[in-house]
């Protein structure tokens, strides 16, 4: 594409006539999409109608004549390829031939849209920052969003996505799985050894060659998932590479681990990897007998049950290292640290050392996510939420932890007040709808399946050969193994709507909004049995799903729209409540919110949080233990983090606790805030309008809590 | 009191042939595939893991809930004298329940 200019004289002789009759007449340069300057040739037109369409080629002889006489008409002395083909795609309407012109669609933007990407920042995810990588990936993404929408998607599905009913997450990576974990094992017994590498490196004899072949790793798997890519226990993993290194060694591996995960803004679009490392301080049960892998991807001869001294040592220096944060005392924002909560940890020596230790960060720096596994339950913890319950067949797989990979292959989000709105309060309309947009959202992960099925078919030489890799026998990506997420955004305003009370405001909108999820698990599992696949709730995230449900309601539900949507309608700052959760900005004491939040947890399989905004309180470790004990005794609570709030200044550099619009220290207002947007920390200057509305609104625990002793 | 059940549960048929629970005001939530509303309930009893683990589940009228099924059958039997009722035999052999049917998914 480009723009076309009248054809010098000289260079009028040197263009081949390819249509004897008429085409000559046309004195037209064409720009084609293939970066050649090329004489008008009528036949093109056909070529490509036969090409790519069912059209028949006398159709295609007399569209090609029509848009001819078109161009020579309206005396066009430039013209591109992409014009041309909007006006064979008109002829195509003309006649009715509305397949051939689905067919004969152009992927791409307008000159404005690029123009504005290329200045502006695009806040669709806060951990894009704005670059030239970035703008490349965010026009790769739009032209797989339209892919996807076109191409990938029955109608109903895309449909239903540009229209708000549903989400479709990451359709700029249609061809890609959503998110991944995974154990290091894999890379502790075949080396670093990908698809098409330039050079394969063996079994890592030294930790920080494990640390390279991990980072490496993450990054080459960032390049084939959209998300999140989570690693499980971590400190376990790596325990027995530390038996020969000092304290003072072993807090140098942590710190270069987390630095090396927090600057890799050098991938895909500049991203940081989103990434996710599971942290127990006891050796989990299923890995207690478990033979362990040392340096040279050789077994040790003992079990990880005998490095659980090592695997402490680890995660302990690993929280030394979030306390500290970085050369400016900011929180590192990647990896997410995971720590298990279970049973066994609370019979393992030291237990209450390292739970202060981890909630003396969580109250610092806010890193610490606390997830819950109460009874037998084990899982693998990422992305904001996502768990990956491990099932009997995981379990086994444990035995030979290499084998142990799981991911979503897609994320779909509902729209529930949106329901809500068209029910008009009938009870019975409301759960008929919702099932309606399950089975939507299945049709749709169906779709994903089929076609991500066929590049992963394709093997080594297909475009997901790191995913059809077979170092352990089987494809890296198991892909009837995947689950397919349902996530759910607005719970809170869908109770409003349909009984007038927020979830928090009331026993009986709570009750009702327990029902509505009580419904999504039945007839997730129900779709389960009919469709041989593995559906399962989550709290989506929703990001920016949150914000965009919001404005398109307002767009085509107004009247009902303006009277729950949350934040400032006049500021275009508006969102609608996260997944279940309760209103941000709802005054109720942390743990009442923890526990009722709670009650919707075991119902949603794939992941839950509940956040306890701390703004700029700092509270003793003490009580954040206390707390955290009591949620994992006396709740069902999946998962819980705390956010404090910082200020960081762009001038003097130093961070302060608190948002402010000031540098506390030398009074320069080129500050910027931090604190979490979703399940990760980030600066407000990349947040999207919608979270924005929601971050002015979070209710701050402020005086909740017994304060840190200054 | 609330006894949350299943349809093909042994351990929950074995108390449903003893006790008149209609006459002893016990409410019967019968947790079948489908029934979002008995879910719902569970859920709000804080149940959804114990209901995965094991079934029959009993919520006193405190609120305070039980799992152990001969402490179950404790509470009916008290609960049937305080009424009046008679109660059924117990079957001379015991139902164990190794198969998982005595659970929700």
């Amino acid at each position: 594409m480009g723009v076309v200019m009248p054809l010098p004289t000289e260079r009028k002789s040197k263009i081949k006539s390819f249509s004897k009759a008429d085409s000559t007449d046309l004195a037209l340069f064409v720009r084609t999409s293939e970066e050649d300057i090329t004489g008008w040739n009528r036949q093109r037109i056909v070529d490509a109608l036969l090409r790519e369409t069912f059209v028949d080629p006398d159709t295609a002889d007399r569209i090609s004549l029509d848009v001819e006489k078109t161009i020579q008409n309206g005396a066009v002395k430039t013209v591109t390829g992409p014009l041309i083909r909007e006006l064979v795609n008109a002829k195509l309407l003309e006649l009715g031939l509305e397949d051939a012109r689905r067919m004969h669609t152009r992927l791409g933007m307008p000159l404005y849209d690029v123009n504005q990407l290329l200045v502006q920042h695009n806040k669709e995810n806060a951990n894009v920052p704005h670059g030239p990588e970035a703008t490349n990936l965010t026009l790769a993404e739009g032209i797989k969003k339209e892919y996807a929408l076109l191409h990938v998607f029955s109608d109903d599905v895309a449909d239903a996505h540009l229209k708000g009913d549903l989400h479709l997450h990451d359709l700029g990576f249609i061809d890609r799985p959503y998110c991944s974990g995974q154990s290091l094992e894999y890379i502790k017994k075949f080396g670093l050894n990908l698809p098409h590498g330039l050079s394969m490196a063996k079994p890592a004899k030294h930790a920080e060659v494990l640390l390279a072949h991990m980072v490496k790793f993450a990054a080459a798997l960032q390049s084939h998932f959209a998300g999140a890519i989570g690693w499980d226990a971590i400190n376990l993993f790596y325990a027995p590479y530390l038996e020969e290194l000092s304290d003072r060694d072993v807090k140098q591996l942590a710190q270069m681990l987390i630095f090396e995960f927090s600057q890799q803004a050098v991938a895909r679009g500049g991203q940081a990897i989103f990434s996710d490392i599971n942290i127990y301080w006891e050796v989990p049960k299923h890995f207690e007998n478990v033979p362990a892998i040392g340096p040279g991807g050789e077994y040790t001869g003992k079990t990880y049950g005998e490095y659980e001294k090592q695997a402490q040592r680890f995660a302990w220096a690993l929280f030394e290292v979030y306390k500290e944060g970085d050369a400016l005392g900011k929180p590192f924002f990647f990896p997410k640290p995971l720590v298990h909560i279970t049973e066994k940890l609370f019979k393992t020596e030291g237990h209450m050392d390292f739970l202060n230790h981890i909630c003396d960060v969580a109250a610092d720096k806010g890193n610490t996510y606390f997830v819950f596994d109460r009874g037998e339950t084990a899982k693998i913890s990422e992305c904001c939420r996502l768990s990956f319950k491990l099932e009997a067949s995981d379990l086994e797989d444990a035995k030979t932890p290499w084998r142990m990979r799981y991911s979503a292959l897609q994320n779909v989000t509902i729209n529930l007040p949106r329901l809500a709105y068209r029910a008009e309060g009938d009870d019975t309309q409301i759960f008929s709808l919702i099932t309606e947009q399950i089975k939507l959202a299945v049709k749709a992960h169906a779709q994903k399946k089929d076609f991500i099925g066929k590049l992963l078919a394709m093997g080594e030489g297909g475009p997901l050969s790191l995913l059809a890799m077979k170092l352990d026998g089987e494809e890296y990506l198991r892909l009837e193994r995947c689950s397919y997420l349902i996530g759910m955004v607005g719970l809170n305003e869908m109770v409003k709507v349909h009984i007038g009370q927020e979830l928090h405001e009331s026993d009986e909108a709570m009750k009702f909004g327990l029902k509505i999820i009580a419904h999504m698990n039945i007839v997730c599992n129900k779709m389960n049995e009919k469709n041989g696949m593995k559906f399962v709730l989550e709290q989506t995230p929703a990001e920016s799903t949150a914000y965009r449900f919001a404005k398109l309601d307002m767009a085509h539900f107004p009247k009902m729209a303006k009277k729950v949507v949350q934040g400032d309608l006049e500021k275009g700052e508006i969102y609608y409540t996260n997944s279940t959760l309760y209103h941000v900005g709802s005054t109720m004491n942390p743990i009442s919110r923890v526990e009722r939040e709670g009650l919707f947890h075991p119902l949603i399989e794939a992941g839950a949080i509940t956040h306890v905004w701390l703004g700029e309180a700092y509270p003793d470790k003490g009580a954040l233990t206390d707390f955290v004990i009591k949620t994992f005794r006396h709740t069902q609570n999946d998962q819980i983090a705390f956010s404090p709030e910082f200020t960081c200044c762009l001038d003097c550099g130093k961070t302060s606790r608190g948002l402010s619009q000031n540098c506390s220290y030398c009074k320069s207002e080129h500050v910027d805030g931090i604190t979490r947007i979703t399940g990760y920390f980030t600066k407000l200057s990349s947040w999207n309008k919608g979270k924005l509305g929601e971050l002015r609104e979070r209710y701050r625990n402020e005086k909740r809590f017994v304060e840190k002793a200054v | 009191m609330t006894l949350f059940t299943k349809t093909d549960c042994r351990l929950c048929d074995q108390l449903k042939n003893r006790f008149d629970f209609a006459a002893m005001q016990v409410d019967i939530e019968v947790l079948d595939n489908g029934d979002a509303a008995a879910l719902a309930h569970l859920a709000w009893h804080s149940l959804v893991e114990s209901a995965r683990k094991t079934l029959p589940l009993l919520v006193l009228d405190d609120s305070s809930t039980e799992a152990d099924f001969n402490r179950i059958e404790g509470y009916l039997i008290d609960k049937a004298m305080q009424c009046g009722l008679t109660i059924k035999a117990i079957p001379s052999q015991s139902i164990s329940c190794d198969d998982g049917s005595c659970s929700i998914q």
